[in-house]
């Protein structure tokens, strides 16, 4: 019964959309706003009709009822309570649902918030939100409806796919898709600045929290999804390049280019167009993943079930909103007359631009990697693999590039850096990469991956000291206070700044952690039985045992292995194999110990009578991939909750 | 209409229609390399007699591989049709038909012979060896060797319905009726 | 400066040393071989798997590979050598890196004639951005310097009360 209640709330939800998208333009055309008002009744109203359908979802089941045929599919009644609720979204049908409630959740939280300050923008923000949720909605409704009942009613669900029986994965798909459908806000305000003609800097100005925030989930979602990868796929590495991870690494690479290039048109009113375009990449980069993941056209460790008539739903939906961005974007940016003002190409604007074209290769060249082997299949009808040693030779080096903008662009000077300027901010990073390239190189570094890295990072991170000391030193001395106030005072007065600067100190930290684990990584696979040893590193592994174990909804076994530094014993690690009862799934779960921000990995990929085979691996500081994550968001953070800045004297 | 006009509506007309015909591939699909390249030689131990069995001894024959695996199922309905293929063709003097186990304990291949029954030789890929020299993915998979030892044929799946009558007729009775060339 | 020199280098240097230290000094000689199948196995697909190449994949058919793969180093092949050979038997699909010919190059060099193209594309723009900027003004403006310094004294002393 609920269930019916929840499909109707969402049919309702989709006539309601038609209306959210009419009735603006209309209400425009005809300047009668209490059409308006009825488009923003609509989108709230549909934010509770959807709120709805997820409640009798959810309800559905936490009561075990399999008669639904999705809950069928994604649940058990073994499976426990708390991965219950995630199975909603760990298949095709409840995940676009998930991803619809997002959308009207931030849609309607944004007509409420800026409803007065914006009241030109809002018939074109209700008109284009309600578009992308007739897509979506369209879509649950008659082609991949969560809502449809079985007969006859299974016994009991088939389970939920295993490996998304983590908690990294009840978290993951929320996260990425407040990032993805949060990009819409911005395209939105994008499209209505392009149709009201207000191209000034203030939709930048008001959309500029929600992209972050955009940024900050979608940052998140993608630093869970490798962790979730690292420990429980068992080949312990965090990222390999599959076709679903680029998906959403894409409107990361572009949506990260919009964020530093509208600094340029909020301080100097220029590249207007260009972040235009930029953030109608960005949204039409999530769409194109949704495409991707859902369609089936490639082929992935986690696309959704493969169905031609839904990838040619989703095909035309996504032409239709291309379409519609760039479409407007050629027609009406003709009105556009950025001032350009520049003095020297020696200039943070020209840096910016740079960053913007590293940041664009990147994203064009992890596209081409992605799609390639289609291009491929439909050209030659052939087939091609692109992997990470494609990514490792091609993606890196655009890469370093990008990260040697990171320190350049925050220091130097705008419009014109004087070679005075030049020689203050860089000399002394230029000598400090120098001598720790030299010192990387005697202490047995010889990658070009590893030296590059470590020029790189010495040069950054030198600049940042540099700045932070500076500015410190400054406001100490005008102030007479201690360095630390001092520095607290610089920061709060300009939190922007700063607050980007820890955010690039997360990237840099971030950067050592995948260099570091990639350099010195220790990899071993070898078959054991009990009694064996196993040398990584300083580290002797010995298996102690094997035994028997189960858990609620699987057996399995699970191995003992004592982990040793010389003699001393520091820890016992416990890797499983485990059999999922409903789906006869086996998964590997590996085994973690930290040591000084590395880790210790143990998986048993196989058990047979003759022996098991271990995989054991020593990743140092391979935390630090996570922590700098960490730092970012919190720069983020700071960004989005910083004071008001006073506007100059 | 201004140059980056031009190369935007390009790029999205393009980028369209590449996915437009990528929903009607079949991800899954692999064309192999093998037709056409001389056919590595197989050398193993028969399944049940245990005596080394080798290509060699072939020569000059139409041999006919069927990888196969006590675990697969699909291999289970293409049983009877193999048993067929070989009745029909196995008075022909140049015609030899191998099965070729693959990645299976060996306990378990002897009882599904035993259970299935089976009117040909089968050779047992311990390490893998055979199967990636055939470029296998998965069985079950069937090869046409013919009597100069060049790969003909390749199929992935099981041998049913059309596909069986397709090896049967186009492909193994053609190859049988033409006779060796004398040069080889 | 010398001395600003100095103060931003020690840390880094302490920072590195230990920590370099630590990484390196426990590094046990591995077995060369092990470390090559490793190397090699990582540019191959695992056929049957999705995405994973055969070093990470848990698959009988990878381990054979990789076992295959390390029979062949010992028997004194090059890795290349034995690439050529998975590429003999499986086709491009084998390898996680496409082969450097034809319209691979497209993969390969794009994103760096990109690159080329559109920094020199970007630098002629500006170029000519700062020489039309140059013709309107004849006279260069202040120096930034001068201004922010400016700008950060009205600060403090707006900070002031």
């Amino acid at each position: 019964m609920f269930i019916e209640i929840g499909h109707f709330a969402v049919v309702v939800a989709l006539v309601l959309s038609v209306i959210g998208i009419v009735t603006p333009i209309l209400g425009l055309k005809t300047s009668r706003p209490d059409w308006v008002r009825t488009a923003r009744q609509a989108v709230t109203l549909n934010f509770f009709l959807v709120s709805i359908g997820m409640a009798a979802m959810i309800y559905a089941y936490l009561t075990n009822d399999y008669s639904v045929k999705y809950v069928a599919a994604t649940s058990n009644s073994k499976l426990p309570v708390f991965y219950q609720v995630a199975a909603l979204w760990g298949g095709h049908e409840g995940s676009l649902l998930l991803w619809v409630w997002i959308l009207t959740a931030y849609s309607s939280l944004v007509v409420w918030m800026h409803w007065r300050t914006q009241p030109v923008t809002m018939p074109y923000l209700l008109s284009v939100q309600s578009l992308i949720m007739f897509g979506f909605l369209s879509m649950i409704v008659f082609l991949s409806n969560p809502f449809e009942r079985i007969y006859p009613v299974p016994l009991d669900g088939k389970d939920l796919n295993p490996l998304l029986q983590d908690p990294a994965m009840v978290v993951h798909p929320p996260m990425l898709y407040l990032g993805y459908v949060g990009f819409s806000i911005p395209f939105a305000f994008a499209m209505a600045a392009l149709f009201s003609g207000r191209l000034g800097e203030e939709w930048i100005k008001v959309t500029q929290r929600w992209t972050l925030f955009a940024w900050i989930a979608l940052t998140t979602g993608i630093l869970m999804g490798g962790y979730w990868a690292y420990y429980e796929l068992g080949w312990g590495g965090y990222w390999g390049w599959d076709p679903v991870e680029n998906a959403s690494f894409m409107p990361w690479l572009v949506g990260t280019a919009f964020l530093h290039s509208v600094m340029v048109q909020e301080k100097r009113k220029m590249f207007k167009v260009w972040n235009l375009f930029l953030i109608i990449v960005t949204f039409s980069l999530s769409l194109i993943g949704t495409f991707l993941v859902r369609s089936g056209v490639l082929s992935s460790v986690h696309t959704f079930a493969t169905d031609p008539g839904r990838g040619l739903y989703i095909l035309i939906f996504l032409a239709f909103m291309l379409a519609l961005g760039f479409g407007t974007l050629i027609v009406r940016s003709g009105r556009l007359k950025s001032r350009v003002e520049l003095d020297s190409i020696v200039s943070k604007e020209s840096v910016f631009l740079f960053n913007n074209l590293f940041f664009l290769v990147a994203a064009v060249t992890v596209f081409l990697g992605t799609l390639y082997p289609l291009l491929i299949e439909t050209l030659k009808t052939a087939k091609v693999s692109v992997g990470p040693p494609y990514y490792n030779a091609v993606f890196m080096p655009v890469a370093l590039g990008l990260l040697l903008m990171m320190g350049i662009g925050p220091s130097i000077a705008w419009r014109k850096a004087s070679p005075d300027n030049l020689k203050k901010n860089f000399l002394i990073p230029i000598v400090v990469a120098v001598i720790t390239t030299a010192a990387a190189w005697l202490i047995g570094i010889r990658t070009v991956f590893g030296m590059a890295g470590a020029l790189t990072v010495s040069f950054v991170s030198a600049t940042i000291v540099m700045d932070f000391a500076k500015i410190s030193a400054l406001w100490a001395r005008r102030y007479e206070i201690n360095y630390l106030h001092a520095f607290y005072r610089a920061f709060t007065n300009n939190q922007r700044r700063y607050a980007g600067i820890v955010t690039h100190i997360g990237v840099l930290v971030m950067v050592v952690g995948i260099i570091a684990s990639t350099i010195y990584q220790v990899e071993k696979v070898v078959p054991m039985h009990i009694g064996d040893t196993l040398q990584l590193k300083a580290y002797t592994i010995r298996m102690a045992g094997l035994r028997e174990v189960s858990g609620a909804n699987w057996m399995g076994q699970e191995g003992l292995f004592e982990v040793y530094q010389g003699d001393r014993l520091i820890t016992v690690l416990r890797p499983q194999k485990r059999i999922y009862n409903a789906s006869q799934t086996p998964t590997t779960e590996s085994a973690i110990h930290t040591i000084y921000l590395g880790h210790i990995f143990l998986t048993m990929p196989d058990i047979q009578p003759e022996g098991v085979t271990v995989r054991g691996l020593v990743n140092p500081l391979v935390l630090l991939v996570w922590i700098g994550g960490g730092i970012m968001a919190l720069g983020v953070i700071l960004n989005i909750f910083r004071p008001r800045m006073k506007t100059g004297a | 209409m201004k140059t980056w006009h031009f190369i935007l509506v390009l790029a999205v007309a393009g980028l369209l229609t590449l996915f437009y015909k990528g929903l009607w591939g079949d991800p899954r699909a692999i064309p192999t390399v093998l037709i056409g390249t001389q056919a590595p030689m197989i050398s193993g131990p028969e399944v049940r007699t245990g005596e080394t069995i080798s290509t060699d001894r072939f020569h000059g024959k139409v041999i006919l591989l069927n990888f196969w695996a006590s675990w697969c199922l699909e291999c289970r309905t293409e049983h009877e049709n193999l048993l067929a293929i070989n009745r029909r063709f196995s008075q022909h003097p140049d015609f030899v038909m191998l099965g070729i186990n693959y990645q299976d304990r060996e306990k378990d291949a002897l009882e599904y012979l035993q259970v299935y029954g089976s009117n040909f030789d089968h050779v047992r890929d311990i390490k893998g060896a055979i199967s990636i020299d055939y470029g296998v993915y998965g069985v079950p998979e069937t090869f046409v060797i013919d009597q100069q030892g060049i790969i003909r044929y390749k199929y992935v799946g099981p041998l049913v319905g059309a596909v069986y009558s397709n090896l049967t007729e186009t492909i193994l009775q053609p190859l049988l009726e033409r006779r060796p060339s004398p040069s080889s | 400066m010398k001395k600003t020199l100095i103060i931003t280098l020690i840390p880094f240097l302490l920072l590195f040393s230990t920590v370099s230290s630590r990484l390196t000094a426990t590094t046990v000689e591995e077995e060369k071989i092990d470390l090559q199948v490793r190397e090699i196995a990582k540019t191959l697909r695992c056929t049957i798997c999705q995405n994973e190449s055969i070093w990470e994949s848990q698959a009988e058919l990878a381990h054979q590979m990789r076992a295959l793969v390390k029979e062949r180093l010992l028997k004194g092949e090059s890795p290349e050598e034995i690439r050529a050979y998975f590429l003999s038997r499986y086709g491009d699909y084998i390898l996680l890196a496409p082969q450097k010919s034809g319209l691979n190059w497209l993969l390969w060099a794009g994103p760096f004639v990109l690159l080329a193209a559109g920094g020199l594309f970007l630098y002629r723009t500006l170029s000519g951005w700062v020489a039309r900027d140059g013709a309107e003004k004849q006279d260069v403006p202040p120096p930034i310097d001068d201004r922010l310094r400016k700008r950060i004294e009205a600060e403090l002393h707006s900070r002031e009360d």
